[in-house]
């Protein structure tokens, strides 16, 4: 049996982990925690024995290649699907036990934010703000949510089906601000978006670890991944296959550990 | 949380461009139908109280003459309209409205308008009866098989559900939404009615508004279990499309399929004669008596009222034998009628009750039963007019055949009688049956409806609970 994975010093080669065992970082005050996670469909094991914590000001970003199960493990936070095994808690609460209240300690970005059409920006906001648990705000603050995210003023009261996807993703981002929740779920948040939008998302995220936020990203970008996180996870057939902090490796380290994890 | 949700329903669906073309089809179908009803209703019950005075009239008016020859002069009975017949004509334009009473007969019904009306016509009739049984449920498939599976495949279920919100607030939400959206349709139409109720209603008044707030709570049971049921086919289906087909096709199986198998198989559990058949049946036992109904003989009458009366010679008898001949007569035929009219009433009721009970598979049928019940249209109390009406009839036989037996002797063909006697001949006093009776006659409909309702509610919490998000 092979040991927990880290970087060795020269973070040249990397031991596989074993990812029934307890993960190589666990924040004692997890915001976000897998235990021995897995998810099967069939003969496919999607998500297989994932351990993974994410406490607070930590922004955890998910590699791997598609199919590897990222956006499952990130459904499975939200409990839109059940583990086939272990569990996964949200500020301690079990998923499966407690789904309501566990959700609204949780805020989610998916790959296309998707909106109600008849609706303005602000009315979207507004109606996922107040599901979220956050009452009715004012016109004027959730404008300034908004204008916050990025989404030009005189577009906050346009109708959403003239919306360009990066103006929906800035909706999706200050839905996810206004609901002011302990922990962020992203999958592949800036796909799609131009390099400043992008920019902005980043800048955005560094606030959010600034005010204790968890953040959990499943994205194909590494770029992104190194600057913005400080955790990488790498997973490969639904496992887990290594974990680093940034801190500790370059651009091209993380490329070249992928890229090795990929051809394995 | 869940005043959000309504809002939100609600603002998407009337900002929706479709809903409001379909909404403003729907709604101005109604309110014609709703006023076409009431003016034609209005109308019908003018002509009949016009041609129910003349009949009097003529009845009053005929001179003198032999009181059987005024037996056979007869007099028409005119079935009312009560106040919501303008909503649901229901048989009337099959069964017939008025009945021309006379001697030795009890005859067949007279003005259905939909025997004398064109093909044309009889497709293109709409009444808002209709209306709310046929286009109001397909308006709320329209605006709820996307409820769920459409915002499944936009996407948005996910980020709706990840805020937290209840599944249970969700379904809801979702459905007082929708109705808030039909409200804008409905609530027009309702307070038209309900003024049409009010200023100058066709019929007679008494229990028109306690009738009409029922029927409104029907109606409104069964757009509830649409939405329901809509809600829940939106939940359980793989896309939007899916659903839409799937609600389509229990519209279609609602509306247009069980409607017809259920008049086809009553009638094949329960089979009725044909016009024909039970007109020759009739004629037959009219003419020959059946078992235990003998056809009375004049000379045995004669001799029998001779008998109590100790004479030898009729002429000598204190009482035409001719008028107690032709009031036994009279009563033999009623037995005869009562025989046949009660069997083919009964049989009637019996496929009524089949076609009640199978609208657990079809709620319209439950629905459409309780419309016409409520609006004073249906086969039941078509038939409780028709059986005051021969009352009526049998007591004004009894009358001209009296004053025949008590005021001439026999063998006295001059014998006439004269307008006293007419106008001593009580109208026709016609009570239409109560709310009570009417909701008492549609228990197994009013069970069936809210079967219907309480499945439908519950088959959406179920879908909704169940519904898959990723």
């Amino acid at each position: 049996m092979s040991q927990p994975g880290r970087l060795s010093s020269s973070m040249s080669e990397v031991e596989p982990i074993d990812t029934r065992a307890a993960p190589t970082t666990v924040a004692s005050n997890a915001v976000l925690e897998a235990r021995a996670l897995s998810k099967r469909y069939g003969d496919v094991e999607a998500v297989a024995g994932l351990d993974l914590s994410v406490g607070p000001s930590e922004i955890y970003c998910l590699l791997g290649p598609n199919g590897a199960g990222k956006t499952t493990t990130i459904h499975l936070f939200l409990g839109f699907l059940e583990p086939t095994a272990g569990s996964v808690h949200v500020t301690g609460l079990d998923v499966a036990a407690e789904p309501v209240e566990s959700k609204r300690r949780l805020a989610y970005i998916p790959e296309q934010v998707m909106l109600y059409r008849n609706l303005s920006g602000l009315e979207n906001l507004e109606y996922f703000a107040a599901l979220g648990g956050r009452g009715s705000l004012a016109p004027e603050r959730l404008t300034d949510i908004l204008v916050g995210a990025g989404l030009p003023r005189d577009a906050v009261r346009r109708r959403v089906s003239d919306y360009s996807k990066g103006m929906r993703q800035k909706v999706g981002i200050a839905i996810a601000i206004a609901k002011e929740a302990d922990a962020l779920l992203l999958d592949e948040p800036t796909s799609g978006l131009d390099p400043q939008a992008s920019n902005e998302f980043s800048e955005l995220l560094g606030r959010l670890r600034e005010r204790g936020v968890a953040v959990l990203m499943a994205t194909h970008d590494l770029f992104r991944a190194k600057e913005t996180g400080t955790r990488v996870g790498i997973m490969r057939h639904g496992r887990l296959v290594t974990e680093m902090s940034t801190d500790e490796i370059g651009h091209a380290d993380l490329e070249r550990i992928y890229l090795e994890h990929m051809h394995e | 949380m869940i005043k959000h949700i309504v809002r939100k329903e609600f603002t998407d669906v009337v900002r929706d461009g479709r809903f409001r073309w379909c909404a403003a089809l729907v709604g101005a179908l109604l309110l014609v139908s709703l006023g076409h009803g009431w003016v034609q209703a209005r109308q019908a019950q003018e002509e009949l109280a016009a041609a129910q005075a003349t009949a009097r009239e003529h009845w009053e008016s005929q001179g003198e003459k032999n009181p059987h020859s005024a037996a056979h002069y007869g007099i028409y009975a005119f079935k009312p309209r009560l106040a919501l017949s303008f909503v649901d004509e229901g048989v009337d334009p099959y069964t017939g409205t008025s009945v021309w009473l006379e001697a030795h007969r009890q005859n067949d019904f007279l003005l259905r308008p939909a025997q004398d009306a064109t093909s044309a016509q009889r497709v293109g009739a709409l009444t808002a009866a209709q209306v709310l049984q046929h286009l109001v449920p397909l308006l709320i498939i329209l605006l709820t098989f996307g409820a769920l599976a459409g915002e499944r495949e936009q996407g948005t279920l996910r980020q709706l559900l990840a805020t937290g919100v209840g599944r249970s607030d969700l379904a809801l939400g979702k459905a007082l939404g929708i109705a808030g959206a039909l409200a804008l349709l409905l609530v027009p139409a309702a307070v038209v009615g309900a003024a049409a109720l009010v200023v100058g209603s066709p019929g007679p008044g008494a229990s028109a508004l306690a009738r009409g707030a029922v029927l409104a709570g029907v109606y409104l049971a069964y757009f509830a279990a649409f939405v329901g049921l809509s809600l829940a086919v939106s939940a359980w289906a793989r896309s939007a499309r899916t659903a839409l087909v799937v609600l389509l096709a229990v519209w279609v199986v609602n509306g247009l399929v069980a409607p017809r198998a259920a008049v086809d198989l009553s009638r094949w559990i329960h089979p009725t004669p044909s016009a024909v058949e039970f007109a020759r049946t009739l004629e037959r036992e009219i003419a020959n008596g059946v078992e235990g109904i003998e056809r009375p003989d004049r000379a045995a009458s004669t001799e029998r009222l001779l008998a109590e009366h100790g004479v030898e010679r009729a002429e000598d008898l204190p009482v035409n034998d001719v008028g107690v001949y032709l009031q036994e007569s009279e009563e033999f035929g009623n037995r005869i009628f009562d025989r046949n009219y009660g069997a083919l009433w009964d049989t009637f009721e019996r496929q009524g009750t089949v076609h009640e009970a199978l609208a657990v598979a079809a709620p319209l049928l439950a629905v459409r039963t309780l419309s016409m019940g409520l609006a004073g249209t249906d086969v039941e109390q078509h038939r409780h007019f028709a059986t005051a009406a021969e009352a009526y009839r049998r007591d004004l036989m009894r009358r001209m055949n009296g004053d025949l037996a008590e005021n001439s002797r026999s063998g006295d063909f001059s014998y006439v009688a004269g307008p006293d006697l007419w106008a001593q001949a009580p109208r026709l006093q016609y009570d239409a049956p109560t709310l009570g009776w009417v909701l008492n006659n549609r228990i197994l409909s009013l069970l069936v409806l809210g079967l219907w309702l309480a499945g439908a509610v519950l088959a959406a919490a179920a879908g909704v609970r169940r519904a898959e998000v990723a």
